[in-house]
């Protein structure tokens, strides 16, 4: 072999070498980005259907175990009957075993109302069975689809005030793998699982919302926060059906992001992305507005003066984005306006006959 | 004392033949032809990256009104440029020369009076051809990668196993197209010219129809290994899309294999059994 074909050949495997090296950092390291992380969110957003007009996501253990969600839950009246009750009925307890959730809503187009389809992925610690037992005594059958049981309910949708005739679209769950469940419209469900059992195929028109690259830009631009919801404005509004002079006089926005922090108090970011230029102008006068009329309101109350003094406007081009912050004094504030919850009394024992 | 002499196996004659072929490949004439087309799509990547760089507003990442990402781009050049074109183009220039070169030089003669199988002079050559094409296709590939993903804000990271299965892909692609080609250029007296219409005829006509037919191209498995969407760029390209049935990923692969060691397979028997002659 000439040198200079060991040369060409060292040379082409270097530059190969060198590339799959620097992909294999990024992807391992550099692929975090904002709220977006893998093994966070990215895992069940593989499930998410492309065409989904919102998708939100929430780390329920990071909530849960928030200092505001403690303050919260022992300053609000209410002695948790709710939630053991769903507890006993579900076999789920909200606080420890569910880590997160992705959910997302799919106007859809055979539907005349929003919400259309809607779809939850969780993540958590399910009592499978119990589950399965509660919803097969209100009513749900058992189907089998792409070899994984699929729970399904029926349920009759009321009719709406135009001649639209009330609906029958059905619900089910399926528990995708241990710990992952997929909760919702049937057609989303079994979408999902078609994405669990087989991944992204645009070939077969199978792809999910990792693949909607206007929509993983805004969710890869979200503040950091333990919990998010993006969506398309434009196309929910178009599907609300609001009377004629209500839908003129919205803003011309196409995306909307939710972002938010919950720890001891509240950060959060509100994004909105309108259709050009001058309507972002138009809107960042408005939001302007609104923030000099909250901010004579807060008047001498020095907790609303805290919130009014986080309020920042920001954004540039299309976007305007409001970002606040409610302290925890505010919460401290709220919790002490409430009325004192009652410590539980213990039950007393019955007489034995 | 006589010293017995076995001749080589097969593969051992072709690793010879592999070495001696690679060198002359890499350094003939149809290389710079090579560097050119594969130097077009990274030099189109540097303009689209300078471009980008220059307008970062993103007025110009729009396509039909749509906002374009760095991985979107990388996907049409992946389908537009490699599997459309470059691939195809690889094969049929390299895969019909194999052997039609060394009987056009009259240096066929030199190769076959070897100790050595006749097919292993294919088998080599294939070999060098597959060497030669994926080492200066992959790397074109990975500067593209590197230039175009970053684009409006795309994650290296997230698009790198995308990356990955399009490196097997192509390389699959080249032995697929070569192996058939090399079936060509040793069965059919003007091989480069039968390569082209069946590349650039054949192949974009008979998918573009309901039927059975499609199933006699290569295009036809290239396209369910293809991770990317494929571009509407054309009235063509919706009419495919439409009457396209896609093969799973496992019929494809099982398909390709059958394909590229059938062809070489029967190219070598058409080595062994063809008497070549020389013109003077």
């Amino acid at each position: 072999m000439l040198t200079r074909t060991r040369y060409f050949l060292v040379a082409s495997l270097l530059v190969l070498g060198v590339g799959v090296g620097t992909g294999l950092v990024a992807y391992y390291v550099g692929f975090p980005a904002g709220a977006f992380t893998r093994g966070d969110a990215a895992d069940e957003l593989r499930f998410i259907p492309r065409d989904a007009a919102v998708v939100a996501y929430v780390d329920v253990q990071d909530v849960m175990a928030s200092d505001l969600r403690q303050k919260l839950h022992k300053a609000l009246p209410g002695d948790g009957n709710g939630q053991r009750e769903f507890q006993e009925r579900t076999g789920i307890n909200i606080e420890t075993d569910i880590d997160r959730i992705v959910a997302c809503l799919n106007p859809n187009s055979s539907m005349s109302n929003l919400p259309g389809a809607g779809l939850v992925i969780a993540r958590g610690r399910f009592d499978e069975v119990k589950i399965e037992a509660l919803m097969r005594e209100h009513g749900a059958h058992v189907e089998e689809y792409s070899g994984q049981r699929l729970i399904v309910a029926d349920r009759a949708d009321h009719a709406d005030a135009g001649d639209h005739p009330p609906q029958t679209t059905t619900f089910a769950l399926s528990f995708m793998e241990p710990g992952l469940t997929a909760v919702g419209s049937t057609n989303l469900v079994k979408n999902a699982i078609d994405l669990h059992r087989a991944g992204d195929n645009p070939q077969t028109g199978l792809v999910s919302v990792m693949r909607n690259e206007e929509m993983m830009q805004q969710v890869k631009a979200l503040e950091s926060g333990n919990a998010w919801a993006v969506g398309r404005f434009d196309a929910l509004a178009s599907r609300a059906h609001l009377p004629q002079g209500v839908a003129e006089r919205l803003p011309p926005i196409t995306w909307f992001a939710v972002s938010g922090h919950v720890n001891g108090g509240l950060r959060g970011v509100i994004r909105a992305e309108a259709r050009d230029e001058e309507s972002a102008n138009n809107l960042r006068d408005v939001v302007r507005g609104f923030m000099a009329l909250g901010k004579l309101q807060a008047g001498s109350n020095p907790q609303m003066q805290l919130i009014a003094q986080s309020l920042e406007l920001g954004g540039t081009g299309k976007t305007v984005a409001l970002s606040f912050v409610v302290p925890a004094e505010v919460f401290d504030a709220v919790a002490t306006m409430m009325p004192k919850r009652q410590p539980e009394k213990p039950q007393p024992e019955k007489p034995q006959p | 004392m006589s010293v017995s002499r076995s001749s080589p196996s097969l593969f051992g004659s072709a690793a010879r033949i592999f070495e001696l072929s690679l060198g002359q490949m890499l350094w003939s004439r149809r290389s710079v032809f090579l560097g050119l087309l594969l130097g077009f799509p990274v030099l189109l990547a540097f303009a689209l990256r300078t471009i980008d760089a220059m307008y970062r507003a993103g007025l110009w990442r729009q396509i039909n009104g749509v906002r374009v990402g760095g991985a979107a781009i990388f996907g049409l050049m992946i389908w537009l440029l490699y599997i459309r074109f470059i691939v195809p183009v690889l094969g049929v220039f390299y895969g019909t020369s194999l052997i039609a070169d060394e009987v056009d030089d009259k240096t066929i003669t030199y190769l076959f009076t070897r100790p050595i199988p006749r097919s292993a002079v294919l088998l080599g050559k294939y070999l060098a051809y597959l060497v030669c094409t994926t080492l200066l296709v992959l790397p074109s590939v990975m500067l593209v990668f590197f230039l175009i993903v970053p684009i409006g804000g795309g994650s290296i990271g997230a698009a790198f196993p995308a990356l990955l299965r399009d490196f097997g892909m192509l390389a699959i692609g080249l032995a697929a197209y070569g192996a058939v080609f090399a079936l060509v250029g040793t069965r059919i007296k003007r091989p480069l010219i039968v390569g082209l219409v069946f590349s650039f005829g054949w192949e974009p006509a008979v998918l573009l129809f309901p039927g059975y037919l499609k199933r006699l191209t290569v295009a036809y498995y290239m396209q369910a290994l293809v991770t990317h969407e494929m571009p509407q760029d054309s009235a063509v390209s919706v009419l495919m899309q439409v009457f396209r049935e896609v093969p799973t990923v496992a019929t494809s692969l099982a398909a390709l294999a059958i394909i590229s060691t059938g062809t070489v397979w029967l190219a070598g028997r058409a080595v062994e059994h063809k008497e070549y002659v020389l013109e003077q």
